[in-house]
């Protein structure tokens, strides 16, 4: 999600909070075609499903990397897990060492 | 700043009572902003999720009445037909080595043919999903040489 976010930026996010449009979310994407689970992932909600359904489509910042709606289509709405509030501001310091810690998990 | 581990909460627990306190009480998770396609240097399959997109882009444009996301569409689906092209050339020119080419002599033409389909004369130009299928088709080849000579290697 380059340029918004950067890796070991902390988010507040708000868990059920009601989806809005162009704002972020903590979101399910769908297993990969070969079944294997993929990682919960922060996109951007760029559309209400153009097939109608109540789940939303969702798109990468970073037009280069990663996936969105139009390779794994539309996000069902128990899949919106959670609407990102705001990016919590950390000093530089404390955000290496946050990334430091993360690693060693 | 929330220390990992301390739970966190925002002023409109104040205004919305215990209950969605109790929802907002939770330990930090992590999720994943970029990692969640292949990660390997070569693989095939990242230009294949691209030309899936291109695809979409076609099949979702077609499908939808609203301007707005018609007009994203064709913007997207020209991003990934460039990226389609960018992930073949990284393995045209830097994974297969000489020798590939020689065992595999149609190599050269498919990774032409395929970065074509991408291309201008492609799935930029073309509102057709069977150009969209022609070029996923394409990059299923070389994914059947690449992986016999990641076998071989």
């Amino acid at each position: 999600m380059e340029p918004t976010l950067h890796e070991g930026d902390r988010l507040l996010v708000l868990y059920g909070g009601r989806p809005r449009r162009g704002k972020l979310a903590v979101v399910v994407l769908p297993d990969s075609t070969s079944g294997s689970a993929r990682p919960l992932a922060v996109k951007r909600l760029t559309h209400p499903d153009p097939d109608g359904s109540d789940g939303w489509w969702v798109e990468r910042d970073n037009p280069r990397e990663g996936l969105d709606s139009w390779a794994v289509g539309a996000i069902p709405a128990d899949g919106i897990l959670a609407r990102v509030l705001v990016r919590l501001p950390a000093p530089r310091l404390l955000r290496f060492r946050l990334r430091i810690t993360s690693r060693e998990k | 700043m929330t220390e990992p581990g301390k739970f966190v909460s925002t002023p409109r627990t104040l205004v919305e009572g215990t209950h969605m306190f109790s929802r907002l009480l939770v330990a930090p998770i992590q999720v994943s902003a970029h990692c969640d396609l292949p990660c390997g240097i070569y693989d095939p399959a990242q230009a294949k999720i691209e030309a899936e997109s291109v695809k979409a882009c076609m099949v979702k444009a077609v499908a939808s009445s609203d301007a707005d996301f018609k007009a994203r569409a064709l913007i997207v689906k020209e991003e990934r037909s460039d990226l389609v092209k960018h992930h073949l050339w990284v393995l045209w020119t830097d994974y297969f080595k000489p020798a590939h080419f020689e065992k595999y002599p149609q190599l050269n033409t498919l990774f032409n043919e395929a970065t074509k389909l991408a291309g201008a004369g492609g799935t930029k130009a073309s509102w057709d999903v069977a150009v969209a299928d022609n070029l996923l088709a394409k990059i299923d080849e070389i994914a059947v040489i690449f992986w016999e000579t990641k076998k071989a290697a």
